[in-house]
């Protein structure tokens, strides 16, 4: 049987099917969100399964997880993006302990136990700070592509400071160092930086590695090297990274097909 | 007439009480339907789900008719007292006198969320200088304004010193407005020196006894303003009276915890048992009749424990609260997501704990409100914490920030640290504005992610 998990960000939507018989992922997609979840999602899911010759009949369960979850009107059930982002990290790289995940609109830190069940968690406050969305706004006043951030601030030599943690009181601070010379490739490295440090200020002292980095950002180059300068240690970006809350919930929905057997 | 526990709306308990009512169930004077209270602008009820037995209607009732009562008290020619910050405290002196009734000021920081911001409350203090970056008791500055709410009290205290910021500066706002205020200081509680006589206070905590001498002369000045305002003097007989009347208040509370916080199946929501601790600050303005309130929601609970009956399945995740809510919706909200209260400190714990009634009356009050968790250290108040904790034997700590709330803003990380030091259970850390509406998806994944925490933590006790 096939089972899928359907991640419902606020910036993207990612599928994945995995066969319940050897736990491979056979298909994966992903669009942009956007104000009709449920159709999009609903959308996209037909069209993995078409791309892919599935009929949707032999799709068992369907979990949804993320901020857009109880949207998705075709999934079986749902399970937060804490539960599994930790559980798709940990069939990726079963020694991870720690769990960074930035998406576009929240940020998470997740401490995990040697079976990859979540011990505890912590989550950004309600504003942007710390999110993708702190990263586009930057992008967007700088008129750089996202993808082009880390390149930008491979070249600085002089991180700026920012001190900001609000998108929009950095947005006005971004503006000041703009008009007073400093050079793009440092505003962005001190961007980055501050989001990294942000991150890290909810880890407090629970940061036991390894530390994987998985979300959207973790794909921005320059990120995971931030993150490791702020906690002092080596930060690993997760393979495929924003699929991980996808991939963890068709797994955890092949589960709730066993037990559902047994 | 009792139904199976359960939690019912505001149009379903309409319905209820139209039934209690031909049943012949006995209605205080302040009793009705509770949909009535959504005619005075109390839109929030609408969204709110209630527990359905009698004893939750009186409840609520009697909570949300206080303002009638204050304003009955003053056409009768009672003296109104608005007892400011130290929740729990000057009211155990003023209800000692038969003239006098005290209430809490600071409860108007519920009306923004009762009300969905309708009143204009806040604005109105964002007017006079004190906006969002304060705590949103700074409602109570736009009560005092408009005069719609409460009606302004004859004397108005006010503790300051190891108090909130916050509440300091809107205090004092409030003075500048023309509202004369008692000031009395409360000192940051500390040990005592190895040269210092120490003093045991409630809740296990400990003061050098020069700090209760000055905080009992601060209440002695206390006392000569109630008894010039009252015409009447307080001797130590009655003020020893007003303890015992403060402390079966205290113990009904114990008890309610105890049953509601350790019973296998929850026996009564989050919200009730939030509304219930409550009255011990101020006795929502009518002592005795707190104790009849909380007397019929005891026996109710009892007797759903003794018949195993409950509002919520018995896997329901068990979470230890921490801060009073400011949007009283998200009770419900936790138990919507499968959690259930298993204690709870909500800043006011010295006000649960019993007085000494073995003591020159004006020591146990200094005593007891040096046990105030907010004039401490944020070590002890999470120390108190910890020993709830495996009372009770929660699974999971929920801090609940107030936003803009001083006394809170560092507290949440020492005490997680203390609280994963101790037990190695799951912290979280939510901020709780007036109306949630629009971030309630947001507290939503948080909640469920704390309950599906705890439950595969369950699961992995069991392999």
């Amino acid at each position: 049987m096939i089972c899928a998990g359907i991640d419902a960000g606020s910036r993207a939507i990612k599928i994945i099917l995995i066969d319940t018989v050897n736990m491979q992922v056979i298909a994966k997609g992903l669009t942009d969100q956007g104000v009709e979840q449920d159709r999009l999602a609903s959308g996209l899911f037909k069209k993995v399964l078409k791309k892919h010759g599935i009929n949707k009949k032999d799709v068992a369960v369907i979990v949804a997880t993320g901020y857009g979850r109880n949207a998705v009107s075709i999934a079986d059930t749902t399970v937060t993006e804490i539960t599994c982002h930790a559980v798709g990290v940990h069939n990726l790289l079963p020694d991870t302990m720690t769990v960074i995940d930035i998406g576009g609109q929240d940020s998470k830190l997740l401490r995990l136990d040697t079976a990859g069940k979540v011990r505890d968690f912590a989550m950004n406050d309600r504003c942007a700070a710390g999110t993708g969305r702190f990263l586009e706004v930057v992008a967007e006043r700088l008129g750089v592509e996202l993808e082009g951030l880390g390149e930008l601030a491979a070249n600085s030599t002089n991180p700026a400071a920012i001190s900001s943690m609000c998108v929009v009181f950095a947005e006005t601070e971004i503006t000041g160092l703009l008009a007073s010379g400093t050079a793009r490739e440092d505003i962005v490295a001190g961007v980055q930086a501050s989001i990294a440090a942000r991150i890290i200020s909810m880890a407090g002292r629970n940061a036991e590695p390894p530390v994987i980095f998985t979300g959207g950002v973790a794909m921005v180059s320059g990120m995971a090297q931030s993150m490791q300068a702020a906690l002092g240690q080596n930060v690993t970006v997760c393979p495929d990274p924003q699929m991980t809350g996808a991939l963890g919930a068709a797994i955890l929905a092949s589960k709730r097909l066993k037990k559902a057997n047994t | 007439m009792r139904d199976m526990p359960k939690q019912i709306t505001l149009e379903e308990w309409d319905l209820r009480y139209e039934q209690l009512k031909k049943a012949g169930k006995y209605q205080p004077a302040y009793g009705g339907p509770l949909g009535r209270h959504v005619e005075d602008g109390d839109q929030r009820l609408l969204r709110l789900r209630y527990d359905n037995s009698a004893a939750a209607l009186r409840l609520w009732n009697f909570l949300l008719t206080e303002e009638d009562r204050l304003h009955e008290s003053r056409m009768a020619g009672r003296k109104i007292v608005g007892t400011m910050k130290d929740l729990g405290t000057v009211p155990v002196m003023a209800y000692c006198f038969e003239n006098i009734v005290a209430f809490y000021p600071d409860g108007a920081w519920w009306i923004p969320c009762v009300m969905e911001l309708g009143a204009g409350l806040l604005q109105i203090a964002d007017s006079l200088g004190i906006d969002e970056s304060f705590c949103p008791v700074r409602a109570m500055l736009g009560a005092f304004v408009t005069g719609a709410h409460f009606p302004i009290p004859d004397l108005l205290i006010c503790s300051v010193g190891a108090t909130c910021d916050d509440f300091s500066a809107i205090a004092q706002r409030l003075n500048g407005l023309g509202h004369p205020i008692l000031w009395w200081e409360i000192p940051h509680r500390r040990n005592p020196e190895s040269n210092e006589t120490g003093v045991n206070l409630p809740g296990g905590y400990s003061a050098p006894k020069c700090q209760v001498k000055f905080v009992k002369s601060q209440l002695h000045g206390i006392k000569t303003a109630l008894e010039d305002l009252a015409g009447e003097k307080l001797d130590e007989q009655k003020l020893f009276t007003g303890i015992q009347k403060a402390n079966q208040v205290r113990r009904l509370l114990a008890e309610l915890r105890q049953l509601a916080f350790t019973a296998e199946r929850c026996p009564i929501p989050a919200l009730e048992m939030l509304i219930a601790e409550m009255l011990a600050i101020h006795f929502c303005s009518n002592r005795q009749e707190t104790i009849n309130v909380l007397k019929e929601l005891l026996d109710e609970v009892k007797s759903r424990v003794r018949d195993c009956k409950g509002i919520l399945n018995v896997d329901a995740a068990r979470i230890f609260w921490i801060n009073p809510v400011a949007d009283l919706q998200v009770m419900n909200l936790l138990e919507d997501c499968g959690g259930r209260i298993c204690g709870t400190e909500y800043l006011f714990t010295h006000a649960l704990d019993e007085i000494p009634e073995d003591l020159p009356p004006l020591e146990a009050l200094a005593r007891m409100a040096l046990a105030d968790p907010m004039v401490g250290s944020s070590i002890d108040r999470a120390q108190r914490i910890c020993h709830d904790i495996r009372l009770f034997g929660a699974e999971a700590v929920l801090i609940s920030r107030i936003p803009g709330a001083s006394h809170c803003a560092l507290e949440g990380r020492v005490i997680s640290e203390i609280v994963r030091d101790k037990f190695d259970i799951p912290v979280l850390e939510i901020e709780v504005p007036p109306v949630t509406d629009s971030m309630r998806p947001t507290v939503r994944t948080r909640l469920e992610a704390l309950v599906e925490t705890v439950r595969a933590s369950r699961n992995k006790k069991r392999i």
